[in-house]
């Protein structure tokens, strides 16, 4: 099913015009209302007069993170406060929070976006959607809310946390869709088998996964272990929230709404773009976002982009999977080590639980790289020699992906953090003055 | 005889085996016998409590988050004199039998010694130890 056809399945050529129309009328409007765009176009020598098509978005500057923090709390609003309706704020895990705002219009955009992910996934107004993303300032939320309502569907809104609660009304309210992260839904799915739940007893059948990377091993175990297909939803505050992008019922790939939001790829150390279909960082124009228009921002997500049209019909561009983050890449003996690697290492193992944490020291100037992992309970043997063998052959697998072989700690169950929102699996013990 | 052992995983470093002993001791469980085998980051340690212990040692070690197992062990009594623990062995060994891991634990007073022996072939390992 698609939501907006006209869009969605657009031709390449006249969403380019439609882009390109777009982009004008959001650049004139930063430079004229935004004291901050208008700083930033002028020191870097382009004028809203030098935009005439989309191919012209090489020729602005980039926006980062930094320029938020910078900027805290309204520095980048394009419109007075009294057109802002909405307020939210990133959390704030990497230093002080951002804050973005919306219009009226801005969060209809968002709405609609949302509405395009859930119509790919197959639900309609039949469905009971229980989004476990945190309500607040968080977009997770609020954010799948609002697209939840706009399809007609039923919002069960529980929020983060209470996890005995949440499978409770799962049950009781015949929950046909679960939107929350993909670390959270496999917290869950544990919980569901620990009470003993009969998974055919749920009418769960959609899973709606974001707001941190997953692997495609951890889809398969999710599908697995909730009897449901899990989709991709994706999206950062900055330039929204959750639905900039959904995957369809092909799950390869995920469409990216380009009419409202413009996806770039570019080499993270050149800032040049790359060449279409390369890996790079990806880089968001919000076309249609009025109340704090984001100008080429720097996601630091790597990924890549596929303009091939989908067989599900949609021509809007498909990213690829989040392979990490150009900031949270660690260098590791000049090794380059994604912590999204490791996680997809450790679902081929069906010995392994599928959470972990990364240790990364230097001691007498070599790096060191402990990864502590749990296994399932009933592989906690009496034999040593097979945990050896086990640990042995999961440093093996890590050392032919990654370049380098890890030293592998088995800890005692439960002890790496299950978390209930963004998973903390690497810790940078190093000094580097 | 055949009897239960508990083996209970735990990561090596300080204090761990104090918490384990610890809690089955704050709950009354004695350990008759155990052993630790570790690793450079994780040991297993093997313990023997009195039979009508064993599931109440298991069920509280897995409340604690715990990962525990257990095993059937060969129990055996030997005469605490030079010369005796060869003669099982060689038996052993003269039927294909090879041992896993195995403690002991004695007095020079007592008249005779404790044994725990896993070996791969448990029945037949205690049939052969019951004809010495």
């Amino acid at each position: 099913m698609i939501w907006n056809p006209d869009i969605e399945c657009m031709p390449r050529e006249q969403m380019r015009e439609l882009q390109g129309e777009k982009l004008r009328k959001i650049v004139a409007h930063a430079y004229a209302n935004s004291p901050f765009y208008r700083k930033r176009f002028d020191e870097h020598g382009v004028h809203p007069s030098d935009i005439r098509s989309i191919d012209d978005i090489v020729k602005l500057p980039f926006t980062i993170k930094k320029d938020l923090r910078d900027n805290y709390p309204f520095g980048l609003m394009a419109v007075p406060m009294t057109d802002i309706i909405r307020l939210h704020a990133s959390s704030g895990t990497t230093g002080k929070p951002i804050v973005v705002g919306y219009t009226g219009r801005d969060l209809d955009n968002w709405s609609e976006a949302v509405a395009r992910c859930l119509t790919g996934y197959g639900l309609g107004k039949n469905d009971l959607v229980q989004i476990s993303y945190g309500y607040g300032l968080f977009t997770g939320g609020l954010g799948a809310h609002a697209g939840v309502q706009k399809i007609g569907a039923t919002v069960i809104p529980t929020s983060s946390g209470n996890t005995q609660k949440q499978i409770q009304l799962m049950q009781d309210f015949g929950t046909t869709a679960l939107a929350c992260t993909p670390s959270y839904a496999m917290y869950m799915a544990d919980e569901i088998r620990k009470a003993g739940i009969d998974i055919d007893r749920l009418k769960l059948r959609v899973g709606i996964f974001g707001a941190e990377p997953w692997t495609g091993a951890m889809r398969q175990e999710l599908q697995n272990k909730l009897g449901i297909k899990a989709y991709d939803i994706y999206g950062l505050t900055e330039i929204s929230g959750p639905g900039v992008g959904g995957e369809c019922e092909c799950q390869n790939g995920t469409h990216i709404w380009e009419d409202l939001f413009y996806p770039e790829i570019i080499d993270p150390v050149t800032l040049q773009p790359v060449e279409p279909g390369q890996k790079g960082e990806l880089v968001f124009t919000t076309l249609d976002k009025w109340g704090m228009p984001m100008i080429r921002y720097r996601t630091r997500d790597l990924t890549s982009l596929n303009y091939e049209k989908c067989e599900c019909g949609r021509t809007c561009v498909r990213m690829g999977k989040i392979m990490g983050r150009s900031d949270d890449m660690m260098i590791i003996r000049g090794v380059n080590v994604f912590p999204s690697q490791i996680e997809a290492i450790l679902l081929e193992f069906p010995q392994y639980e599928p959470y972990f944490l990364i240790e990364v020291d230097r001691v007498n100037n070599t790096d060191t790289f402990d990864i502590q992992v749990e296994v399932r309970p009933e592989c906690y043997t009496d034999q040593i020699n097979e945990l050896v063998r086990l640990r042995q052959k999961l440093a093996s697998r890590i050392q032919s992906v990654v370049g380098i072989q890890p030293n592998i700690r088995i800890v005692q169950p439960n002890t790496i953090e299950r978390s209930e929102g963004k998973a903390k699996r690497a810790i940078d013990h190093r000094k580097f003055e | 005889m055949l009897i239960r052992q508990l083996s209970v995983f735990l990561e090596n470093r300080k204090g761990m085996f104090a918490k384990i002993a610890r809690l089955l001791g704050d709950n009354g469980i004695n350990m008759q016998a155990f052993t630790v085998s570790e690793t450079e980051d994780f040991g297993i340690a093997r313990i023997i409590t009195p039979t009508e212990q064993t599931d109440r040692a298991m069920a509280l070690l897995k409340a604690n988050s715990y990962a525990v197992s257990v095993n059937q062990v060969l129990y055996i009594k030997c005469d605490n004199v030079p010369g005796s623990m060869a003669n099982i062995m060689e038996k052993l060994a003269a039927a294909g039998i090879s041992v896993e891991y195995m403690y002991a634990f004695s007095d020079s007073k007592s008249s005779v010694s404790r044994v725990v022996i896993r070996p791969d072939r448990l029945e037949e390992a205690s049939t052969i130890v019951q004809e010495l």
